[in-house]
């Protein structure tokens, strides 16, 4: 060989060793559903916000035990029980290189809560996340000041639901240019948004370093996170099995053991936020009477359906609340599997041949649902499964007071605050939007109304317990189990554990 | 085909879309289930609240002031704002738009190269045992559902064989700038072969998947018209003239055999479009299918209506160009 054409050999060659390899610190989740848009004020989906909160910084964040810490902010001050003060950290740069200030944060708080702040008359979407805020005003230069119109303890709570935008660049790019256009705080920026697709970002180095409560604090560790939608829960576990993706969000309970004994990949779990519980219609024929309803709550083996069909992945419950949850009450009364029981009870009341019944379910939960209506008929519950569509159920069901049909509705209800504010109101306050057992009590609704704006934390937690109590001897709802979110993640993946509000904070995730 | 019947043709189309439009705003309106409920999720929410969204949306305005709004302005070209996306909705849909072309031109593309040699084969060696087969084959191909069959490939060509990926459109180390905004072009036309084998790669699966029913309904009408034009008497002239079996089929008995494969490729074609979403989210394919069926479960309804009303001008169009290619390669049909 010439020494010209070994020049050459060795040029091209070191050409291609330079060439960045398809990179090993890429990390790639595979994800239910894409972002609605960009902006962290304009959308009311919590899948939305775990891409964004990667991009985005909030004022408060939660650790993985769902413990709220700041994180923009360097301390929280309640003055009074309607005025907040949060002292802003300095050095913190949004992507484009400004700093980030009391201003921003004002700027951001008045843009979801005051009317007609988007722009062209619109309200954001998120204003009622934000309860009772009045006002934000910067205060001493890095303080900013959070007034409500009436005390509302759980504000720390949820102002970990919100991220912080630049005002500078909002009003250069306006609500439109936020929908696609990124500048957050957050550990990473947007690279591409390839709609439908996957939102790919990189790690932005002048990074602040997060939470200083959540070690370790410092730039992201990884160079890329991608996240890949695949909406289809098969084609997720494939793109986990056939290692094209580090983390799956939803994995199936039947696909569990698929991916554990795959030498490659791991099962990981973490208590969830969502409640399911079967609505009795108290209004409706036979559920008006209580002990029919505590037939059904004996019929149903709630510990054979975690068991047998949830995998074991899942906190039985006998209240609303998420064990988890600020106020749940361990000691609640356990009604126990007996059918037999459940046969007497329907004969005191008036039943000895039993009833029989129909139950509304959406398609996803028809599997757990003939369960249960095999378990209710065998105490003496014969019932059908109906299966029907989300949004028509809860048209169906969640009626606000007006008279409804039906006998049984299986369902749900999420409370990624993990606050009964957010959950027992709404499902058990007299004709309250998520009232599908049309139950009504004036005591738990005083109660309730009480609770949410008492602050004195002690008392608050006892006046839910009264309620829960009281709810747990008057059945409204058979209450049944909160299933735990269930991620199928890569062997490969270090420092990450997954967070009870369904987050995907890949901040301090890195991959080997 | 003149001018003036081209013309007829389109003015036609205006009472198709006007129904359309109305069967769908009332469907739509009609279903329940409340945009605005489905939107706040599980949440407390303040009356004052709901109203102030419900407004935003544009909610709070009498159905049929909804209704003549929506046309007015869908006459401009303007289809409203997303009630998620908080875009307008045709610049959402033109986003998802180009996949879903790419992927139903492909799946035709594997369609048609595969049913009509398939079809004639069958057709000039009937009752043999390829026909046999081939006739069950297409009844399978039919009656599969594709959301199992594209798993079963997945499971078998991504995890056990890791011959090509799970899902997406191309690997996210191409950055292709948009000419034509469909990738497998645009990749050639920037001289990126590599970036074109791998959206080529990433195709496939879906393309086979979306376009199996096709195949098998084209390879049914192309066996059956082979094997009817074959009894013609002009065949059989053709052959006694001596001419060879090959160039009987080919040049004499195919051009008059693809006349209803090509008018019934041209409509499924629709199908094609309109039906792809199982297959867009078995692979996680970003076309509008998705969106739309995403957004119908979302009460989404100004998107919705934009996008069937985009399927049905495509259909219509599509039933037109069918009848065009009929007087094409039948000159004897007048329009």
């Amino acid at each position: 060989m010439t020494s010209i054409a070994r020049a050459v050999l060795a040029t091209s060659a070191a050409f291609f060793l330079a060439v960045p390899v398809a990179s090993a610190a890429d990390l790639t989740i595979g994800f239910t559903l894409d972002a609605d848009t960009l902006d962290p004020a304009n959308h009311r989906k919590r899948e939305t916000e775990t891409i964004i909160r990667n991009m985005y910084d909030g004022i408060l964040t939660r650790d993985a035990n769902m413990k709220v810490v700041p994180e923009i902010a360097e301390s929280m001050t309640q003055v009074s029980p309607t005025v907040y003060d949060f002292k802003i950290r300095s050095g913190i740069k949004f992507h484009d290189g400004s700093d980030l200030t009391a201003e921003d944060v004002k700027f951001t708080i008045d843009r979801i809560t005051q009317e007609g702040a988007m722009g062209d008359g619109q309200t954001s979407p998120r204003q009622s996340l934000m309860g009772p805020v009045e006002s934000a005003e910067v205060v001493d230069g890095d303080t900013v000041r959070i007034t409500l119109k009436e005390p509302w303890p759980i504000l720390p709570a949820m102002l970990p639901f919100q991220e912080i935008v630049s005002k500078a660049f909002v009003e250069k790019v306006g609500s439109a240019g936020l929908a696609t256009m990124e500048n957050g705080a957050g550990p990473f920026k947007l690279v591409e948004w390839r709609k439908g697709d996957a939102i790919i970002m990189e790690r932005f180095d002048d990074y602040y370093g997060g939470a200083t409560d959540i070690p370790p604090v410092g730039k992201a560790c990884v160079d890329r996170v991608i996240f890949k939608i695949i909406p289809e829960s098969a084609s997720r576990v494939a793109a986990l099995l056939a290692g094209d993706v580090d983390i799956i969000n939803e994995l199936p309970p039947f696909s569990v053991d698929q991916v554990k004994n795959n030498p490659g990949t791991d099962v990981m779990t973490v208590n969830g936020t969502r409640s399911f519980f079967i609505a009795m219609n108290m209004q409706g024929e036979y559920f008006d009477d209580p002990k029919v309803r505590e037939a059904a709550a004996h019929a149903i083996d709630k510990d054979l359906i975690i068991d047998k069909i949830l995998g074991g992945n899942a906190a039985r419950i006998e209240g609303i609340l998420s064990p988890d949850a600020f106020a749940a009450s361990p000691d609640l009364k356990r009604y126990e599997y007996d059918p037999e029981l459940s046969k007497k009870l329907l004969a005191e009341a008036g039943f000895p041949d039993g009833i029989e019944v129909t139950m509304d379910t959406e398609g996803a939960f028809k599997d757990t649902a003939e369960a249960i209506a095999s378990l209710l008929t065998k105490g003496g519950i014969k019932t059908t499964v109906a299966v029907g569509e989300g949004a028509q159920l809860s048209d169906k069901w969640r009626t606000k007071g007006a008279p409804k049909s039906g006998d049984m509705y299986f369902t749900s209800w999420g409370n990624g605050s993990l606050d009964p504010f957010d959950i027992f109101t709404p499902t058990h306050k007299t004709n309250d939007r998520g009232n599908s057992a049309g139950y009504s009590n004036p005591e738990v609704d005083t109660l309730l109304d009480e609770a949410a704006v008492e602050l004195d934390v002690a008392k608050r937690a006892d006046m839910y317990h009264q309620a829960e109590t009281i709810v747990n001897a008057d059945l409204p709802y058979v209450y049944l189990w909160v299933p735990q979110d269930i991620y199928g993640v890569s062997k490969r993946l270090k420092g990450w554990t997954p967070s009870a509000d369904s987050r995907i904070n890949l901040h301090d995730a890195c991959v080997e | 085909m003149s001018l003036g019947k081209l013309i007829e043709r389109l003015i036609q189309l205006i009472p198709v879309l006007l129904g359309v439009s109305l069967i769908v705003f009332v469907m739509m309106t009609l279903t329940p289930g409340d945009p605005v409920q489905i939107m706040i999720g599980d949440q407390a929410v303040t009356p004052e609240q709901e109203a102030a969204m419900r407004r935003d949306l544009g909610l709070d305005r009498p159905i049929v002031e909804r209704f003549f709004v929506f046309l007015g302005n869908a006459v401009t070209g303007d289809f409203g704002t997303s009630f998620y996306h908080k875009r307008p909705v045709s610049e959402v849909i033109a986003e998802r738009l180009p996949a879903t072309i790419e992927l139903s031109l492909v799946a035709l593309i594997v369609a048609l190269l595969t049913s009509i040699p398939l079809g004639v084969l069958a057709a000039i060696r009937k009752n043999s045992i390829f026909d046999r087969i081939a006739t069950v084959g297409s009844l399978l191909g039919v009656s599969l559902p594709g959301f199992w069959f594209g798993i079963l490939l997945l499971m078998l060509f991504a995890v056990h064989l890791h011959l090509l990926p799970v899902s997406g459109r191309i690997g996210y180390s191409a950055e292709i700038e948009p000419i034509t905004h469909l990738l497998l072009i645009d990749t050639l036309l920037r001289g990126r072969f590599d970036a074109f084998l791998d959206a080529l790669s990433h195709i496939i699966l879906p393309a086979i998947t979306l376009g199996l029913p096709m195949t098998a309904i084209l390879m049914r009408v192309t066996r059956t018209s082979m094997l009817e034009v074959l009894r013609q008497d002009y065949v059989t002239f053709a052959e006694a003239k001596g001419l060879s079996r090959r160039r009987v089929i080919f040049r004499h008995a195919l051009k008059n055999a693809l006349i209803p494969t090509v008018s019934v490729a041209a409509i499924e074609t629709g199908s094609l479009l309109g039906g792809n979403m199982i297959v867009e989210t078995v692979f996680g394919w970003p076309g509008l299918g998705r969106l739309v069926v995403e957004s119908i479960f979302l009460r989404n309804y100004p998107l919705v209506q934009a996008a069937v009303l985009f399927y049905a001008i495509t259909y219509v169009l599509l039933n037109f160009v069918a009848d065009i290619l009929y007087t094409v390669l039948n000159p004897r049909v007048k329009l």
